[in-house]
């Protein structure tokens, strides 16, 4: 697993303010390998998903992305300029909890805006890639349809579509379905499995034990802003070693 | 009591004087469209920069900001007499430059275009900033994770739907801008209410300004609906929007 690692994160620091979210946080994913980061809301694992593709830069800490430190750019040092943005934007995808599309956008152009004007794909070559995806995430007969059209669940397959289709390395899946109606989430759900079968390296955020139990190769539990717990889900979902991990599970399968 | 009423509504001086008012009112018209483009695009422009991101433009975002609240604080008519009455003696410009003759227009035409885009500029940047500032902060996120640049962001996804969430606020600067073409008279050009002045120191009677007035009011009072339309389209597609959000 060390040898290729796809992220790794080492003693990463965030604070907002007086607020210290990230408290020295370190971990390795491989390459193809899905790893499911739970915690309670408050714990830093947005924050953390959040640092892997710099949308927010951690003070202190080193990112290694495809065994690049994206963390010490050409003119490391202040603001979003010293990190290697396009490096990293271009490897990792992410989706949203509140799925982000363009409203002004149909289906079809969200998926392709950003190939034609970040990867300078053709407009028919942009075309052909998203309407494959929109495809396989079922939703091949909405093309043309605005945001504002489709329920949650197609909304957010939509988002994946958008991200899958700048042929990301690795996916950062951010709560993805925590804002949408219980009967949506399978949908969804189905999509980022079959991802995971495919090979995609992930990193999903969520509450959904029972995806983290089948899907993972890994759980992380996070509390307070430090990695708290991890291992095989077996292990830590059923039988956890922390007492803050067994407290959380039993709050969490209470529902 | 008819004396009264024809003071202000003598309808022989209306129809005497109707052509010169209106040639007048053609030229605040002719004022406001140009200016009103210019300032449009002036006032994207200084918006834009003000949301350049970054340290590095932190020198150009304090002057566009101060730019903005100079403009805004400043009655238009000393921006009208400043440009005009200084402009033709700075002889280290061109003389185009100095008495504009662009177009066949006078120079006190193009004066006015020039204080009203200025200060019109600034008053259009605080609308479009409402309007940037209105789109969730998701948008950008969206954009920028996807690769985009923040120009890039800010041409494809920000900016057009900005302007959708502005049009009631910026009809109302336009309505401002179209009554503020009178100042131009100022200067000498002969706009409507100059045209106005004249008749009345001629003739006694203020019914030409009257004139003048309903002719604004031809213009302004269906741009007002329209705001006001505008303004209930938008509530009710804030309301259907959180509907489906519950759904």
């Amino acid at each position: 697993m060390a040898t290729e690692a796809m992220v790794k994160l080492e003693g990463i620091h965030k604070r907002f303010g007086p607020l210290d979210v990230l408290k020295g946080v370190d971990i390795e994913i491989a390459k193809g390998e899905v790893v499911c980061v739970l915690g309670p809301s408050g714990s830093g694992k947005s924050t953390l998903l959040r640092c892997v593709n710099l949308l927010e830069p951690p003070e202190e800490g080193e990112i290694f992305v495809a065994g690049n430190d994206i963390c010490k750019g050409p003119n490391s040092g202040s603001g979003e300029q010293g990190w290697k943005l396009d490096f990293v934007r271009q490897r990792v995808g992410i989706v949203f909890q509140q799925f982000n599309l363009f409203p002004h956008k149909t289906a079809l152009q969200n998926v392709t805006l950003a190939q034609e004007t970040v990867l300078g794909r053709s407009s028919a070559e942009a075309r052909a890639k998203a309407t494959e995806l929109l495809e396989r995430v079922g939703l091949g007969d909405r093309l043309g349809q605005y945001p504002e059209t489709l329920s949650g669940g197609q909304q957010q397959r939509v988002a994946i579509a958008r991200a899958l289709a700048m042929d990301p390395e690795v996916m950062l899946f951010d709560e993805v379905t925590s804002a949408l109606d219980p009967e949506l989430v399978k949908e969804v759900l189905d999509v980022m499995r079959e991802l995971a079968e495919e090979g995609m390296t992930m990193i999903v955020v969520t509450h959904e034990i029972g995806f983290a139990k089948e899907v993972a190769d890994r759980v992380v539990f996070m509390d307070g802003g430090v990695i708290v717990e991890e291992g095989p889900p077996a292990q830590v979902l059923e039988s956890p070693r922390e007492e803050r991990t067994k407290q959380f599970l039993g709050l969490v399968l209470e529902r | 009591m008819s004396e009264f009423f024809q003071q202000y509504f003598d309808f022989t001086v209306m129809g005497d004087y109707f052509g010169e008012v209106l040639d007048g009112f053609f030229k605040n018209l002719l004022v406001f469209v140009v200016a009103a483009v210019l300032a449009l695009i002036w006032g994207l422009i200084l918006a834009l920069i003000r949301q350049l991101p970054g340290k590095k433009f932190m020198p150009l975002r304090g002057l566009t900001i101060a730019y903005i609240d100079v403009f805004r604080a400043v009655p238009i008519l000393i921006v009208i007499l400043l440009i005009s009455g200084s402009l033709p003696f700075l002889d280290f410009l061109p003389k185009s430059i100095r008495i504009p003759q662009w177009f066949g227009q006078p120079d006190p035409y193009w004066y006015g275009v020039m204080a009203l885009t200025l200060v019109y500029g600034a008053y259009m940047a605080e609308v479009y900033r409402a309007g940037i500032e209105a789109v969730p902060g998701g948008q950008v996120e969206a954009a920028r994770s996807l690769g985009m640049t923040h120009g890039q962001a800010m041409r494809h996804i920000v900016v057009p739907q900005a302007v959708t969430k502005i049009p009631a606020p910026m009809l109302n600067e336009l309505i401002s801008l179209l009554k503020d073409t009178t100042l131009v008279g100022v200067i000498a050009l002969g706009e409507s209410v100059l045209i106005g002045r004249e008749i009345q120191s001629e003739t006694f009677n203020s019914s030409a300004y009257i004139l003048a007035g309903v002719m604004f009011l031809v213009i302004t009072l269906p741009m007002a609906r329209l705001v006001d339309y505008l303004i209930k389209r938008n509530r009710g597609r804030v309301t259907r929007g959180s509907h489906m959000e519950v759904a």
